[in-house]
């Protein structure tokens, strides 16, 4: 597949999470580089730095500290050269109406942090999987909407 | 005012009245005429004894007169004359008198010419006699002539006036007995009348004391309901108060004094005087609302705040209608409902479901924040156990594999827990929007979400067309996932699971104890189901939260998908029963207004 | 004011890749989408500096046959997808005799190369035009089910749902509100 690693960031505060996270991505088959961040604010910091290798995918969490994951895609949204990024939610909540609001706000992807770290794996490798599909096939990434539970 | 019960005593006792009036008038006038007979009758007697005595008189003077003659004859001593000649002059005196008397009856007046004429012969005879007794003159043959003419003169003269005497008699004796048959009529007319008289009396008596008795009677029950309606002002606080709009008298009753913090009668209310009682805030809305009395002739609910004189606040309502009476006169009539306590215990109630609201609100946040926030570490213990590989878990000791089985079988069931939780209090809190859907819809999404039980339970669903309605889609659908999941989960043993969804339309009145009457046709939706079914004793309970029928190691649950259902049934203002025969199925039926 | 606009990524990467190419002095000939025959043979270097040029834009300079193929595969997956009439074939038969392979074989490349078996594929591109006739010719889901040769709409809405994991309902909602909100 691709050359190029796949950047993934990871905006999440909760530190097991992120290790759930890290451990799933090294099984996963593409080459990824996953860096991580800890809140909202170190998240719209480090996007909006000038020359910063924006990722491929962005995991956003909805609880986060500082400034919420919805705050954060909106503002992302709304930034003309960040706008574009492939945002996959990454959260808890299993509320339909949260759902439907971050697709509605730009989200492209809706993942329901499962509580078994083989469906994480599974999770993450269709995410990829697909991501791939969109770049190479000419995917209309408007379009893009998936829910993952 | 048809309450006033109609006494006839007024009409009988002027008809007794009259009638007694004319008797009486009868009566005196009987003897009015009985008392004129009487005297008629006496004088007639009088009478016929006057003209009697005139006769005799008349008799006696010429026997007189007769004697004189004989006398002077005789002697022929002058002294004799003198009887004579007044006898002539006693003559002359009852003649006249006897003419007076006799004046009304021709037949006597003609008798007493005869008479008159026998007299005159007599007198003459007289004279005769005394020329021919004059020894001058001296005539025995014609003195005897005379003296016998005389004498038969006298026998006529006798007889004249016996007949006279005998026809006054007869004619007395006639009128005598004439008034004697009037008169024997009244005593007999008097009594009868005067027993008509005391009838009638007695009977106008009767009724008169009917009449008051019943009078009194209703006086009695005036007085009690007048008084019973003064205490009922009291308990129930309110007060009439009437206005005579033909005399402009307003009368407030005793209540309505106390009402306004007075004692009854404490002052003369004019039109303009209760306006001073009322709070300034009402006073325009108040005083519009009486202009408005006069012309609407009714006053409808009007609700203001009174000033008592020590400053006490109440809270008023009011209402009014013109009302007229038989007598034509135009009242109005108005009620004062001292609202104080319903409006303050009303304030208190509206307070108290701010309150409940409140709690209640914070309840459902809590609920749901509780379980959000404990699938977090949840959702942790079960991925870090996921992370304990095969290999890790081949080092370890079998009862430490066995702990971290059982670690994963309660974690699962915390999990199941909580998103059962979860749905509850989502069924509570979240907006309700009930949107036109297809019901079919939301079962098919029900349907794909099973899919994976389905398919391996073999399970077949029927389903008849469902209704389009206006329901929250999501909690049908989940209604749908809960009730379809119970028949497969509780599925008979080696049967392939056959559930039927059923729908008709069915009205209110059919079910008056089940479903709410506002609504008059519903639809009933019955999910049936070849499942294991359950003692249909607990039909009920089966709906409370956390109450389950089977072990949780048995049939995995939590005890509260059915809870979840009936919420989401009731959100809907529906109803859901359960029936079922142990070993054969299960009936849900799910009643949804139209 | 809203506008629609419909792009057509073969044009687009063709004339860009045209472009790029000119600019490198190359001449060259397009052979079908994604494949092209250069006048002249590459140097290692030269070609890796043209993959450099080119990645930045997303494009991959293919040398493995097998990418060549699934390449091919996707193509006229893509072909079969959008073609209208397309009721009475099978998408396994079509393949074989368009690409002149056995359908077993391309479907082993494809899995080998992509990770993903074939029919993924053509069910994530059948969505994806059902996306854009939902979206751009706003067409029911009946129609769409028909052209698209699902046996139904629940069909379509199960796949729908099973590939984005939403129903059809819900995205158009989406998209919609999207819409309106960058109003």
């Amino acid at each position: 597949m691709q050359k190029n690693a796949l950047h993934i960031l990871l905006a999440d505060d909760d530190e097991d999470d992120r290790l759930f996270f890290k451990d799933a991505f090294e099984e996963v088959r593409v080459q990824t580089k996953v860096t991580f961040v800890h809140d909202g604010l170190q998240l719209m910091e480090h996007l909006m730095q000038p020359d910063v290798k924006l990722p491929d995918i962005l995991f956003l969490d909805l609880n986060m500290p500082k400034k919420t994951g919805k705050e954060c895609l909106i503002e992302i949204k709304k930034t003309e050269h960040l706008k574009n990024i492939i945002i996959a939610i990454y959260s808890t909540s299993s509320s339909e109406e949260d759902i439907e609001d971050t697709f509605i706000e730009g989200a492209n992807i809706y993942i329901k942090k499962p509580s078994d770290f083989n469906t994480l794996k599974k999770i993450i490798n269709e995410v990829v999987t697909l991501n791939w599909h969109y770049h190479t096939s000419g995917l209309n990434r408007d379009n893009f909407l998936l829910r993952l539970k | 005012m048809k309450w006033i019960p109609k006494f006839n005593s007024s009409n009988s006792l002027r008809v007794i009245f009259v009638i007694a009036v004319f008797i009486l008038l009868f009566l005196s006038s009987i003897a009015y005429k009985h008392n004129q007979d009487l005297n008629e009758s006496s004088k007639l007697v009088m009478h016929t004894y006057e003209i009697n005595i005139q006769l005799e008189r008349l008799m006696s003077a010429i026997k007189d007169a007769e004697t004189g003659q004989r006398g002077y004859i005789i002697t022929r001593n002058g002294r004799f004359l003198t009887p004579y000649i007044y006898s002539r002059d006693k003559v002359n005196t009852s003649f006249i008198t006897l003419k007076k008397l006799t004046a009304d009856n021709p037949k006597q007046q003609k008798n007493l010419q005869k008479l008159f004429g026998l007299i005159t012969q007599r007198f003459t005879s007289f004279e005769n006699c005394f020329k021919y007794s004059n020894p001058q003159t001296y005539d025995k043959r014609k003195l005897d002539n005379h003296m016998f003419g005389g004498r038969i003169l006298m026998d006529n003269i006798r007889f004249q006036v016996d007949e006279m005497n005998d026809i006054e008699k007869k004619y007395l004796q006639k009128k005598l007995k004439i008034y004697d048959q009037e008169i024997s009529l009244s005593p007999v007319f008097s009594i009868s009348l005067f027993l008509a008289a005391l009838t009638f009396i007695i009977l106008a008596y009767r009724q008169i004391s009917k009449d008051i008795k019943r009078l009194k009677i209703f006086n009695k029950k005036l007085l009690i309901s007048s008084r019973l309606m003064a205490e009922s002002e009291v308990i129930g606080k309110f007060s009439t108060w009437q206005w005579d709009l033909d005399v402009d008298k307003i009368d407030y009753s005793d209540n309505q004094y106390r009402l306004l913090g007075f004692k009854p009668n404490a002052f003369v209310p004019e039109k303009d005087t209760f306006l001073n009682f009322v709070h300034p805030d009402d006073k325009d809305a108040v005083a519009k609302s009486m202009e408005g009395i006069v012309n609407n002739k009714q006053l409808p609910f009007i609700y203001y705040k009174i000033t008592l004189p020590n400053n006490e606040i109440r809270y008023f309502k009011s209402t009014g209608k013109l009302l007229t009476d038989q007598q034509g006169s135009h009242i109005l009539l108005g009620i004062n409902f001292d609202i104080t306590d319903e409006h303050l215990l009303n304030v208190e109630l509206q307070e108290r479901n701010r309150e409940l609201e409140k709690s209640n609100q914070e309840l459902a946040s809590f609920n749901h924040v509780a379980s959000h926030d404990l699938q977090e570490p949840l959702r942790k213990i079960q991925t870090f156990i996921s992370r304990v590989s095969d290999a890790d878990k081949a080092v370890l000791s079998d009862s430490a594999k066995d702990y971290i089985s059982k670690i994963e079988v309660s974690a699962k069931r915390m999990r199941v827990l909580i998103d059962d939780l979860l749905l509850f209090s989502r069924t509570n809190t979240t907006k309700k929007e009930f949107i036109k859907s297809n019901l079919n819809e939301l079962l098919e999404n029900a349907k794909s979400e099973l899919t994976e039980i389905i398919d391996e339970k073999k399970a077949t669903i029927t389903v008849s067309k469902l209704p389009k309605l206006d329901v929250i889609p999501y909690q049908i659908e989940q209604l749908f996932i809960n009730l379809i999941g119970n028949s497969l989960k509780y599925n008979r043993p080696d049967i392939h699971p056959e559930i039927n969804i059923a729908t008709e339309k069915v009205s209110s009145k059919d079910y008056p104890d089940l479903l709410e009457q506002h609504s008059k046709k519903f639809y009933k939706i019955t999910f049936s189901d070849n499942g294991m079914g359950f003692d249909p004793q607990f039909k009920e309970t089966i709906f409370i939260l956390f109450q389950r029928l089977h072990s949780k190691t048995d049939y995995p649950g939590t005890g509260i998908g059915l809870a979840i259902c009936k919420k989401i049934v009731e959100n809907h203002k529906g109803h859901i029963t359960a029936d079922s025969i142990l070993g054969k199925g299960s009936v849900f039926t799910v009643f949804l207004p139209e | 004011m809203k506008l629609f606009i419909k792009f057509d990524i073969n044009t687009i990467c063709s004339l860009f890749l045209k472009q790029k190419l000119e600019e490198q002095n190359m001449n060259f000939t397009t052979l079908g989408f994604g494949e092209i025959e250069l006048d002249e043979n590459l140097s290692v270097e030269a070609l890796e500096t043209l993959k450099n040029d080119l990645s930045p834009f997303g494009f991959e300079v293919v040398e493995n046959q097998k990418s060549v193929l699934v390449q091919k595969i996707k193509d006229a997956i893509i072909e079969l997808v959008y073609m209208d009439d397309n009721n009475n074939f099978k998408s396994s038969v079509f393949l074989a005799e368009k690409l002149n392979h056995s359908y077993g074989y391309l479907s082993n490349v494809f899995s080998e190369v992509t990770y993903s078996s074939i029919e993924n594929f053509i069910i994530l591109q059948k969505i994806e035009r059902a996306k854009q006739l939902m979206l751009v010719n706003e067409m029911s889901l009946t129609e769409i089910a028909f052209l698209l040769n699902y046996s139904s709409v629940a069909h379509l809405s199960t796949q729908f749902k099973n590939t984005t994991g939403i129903t059809p309902s819900a995205f158009q909602r989406i998209i919609k509100k999207r819409r309106e909100n960058l109003k």
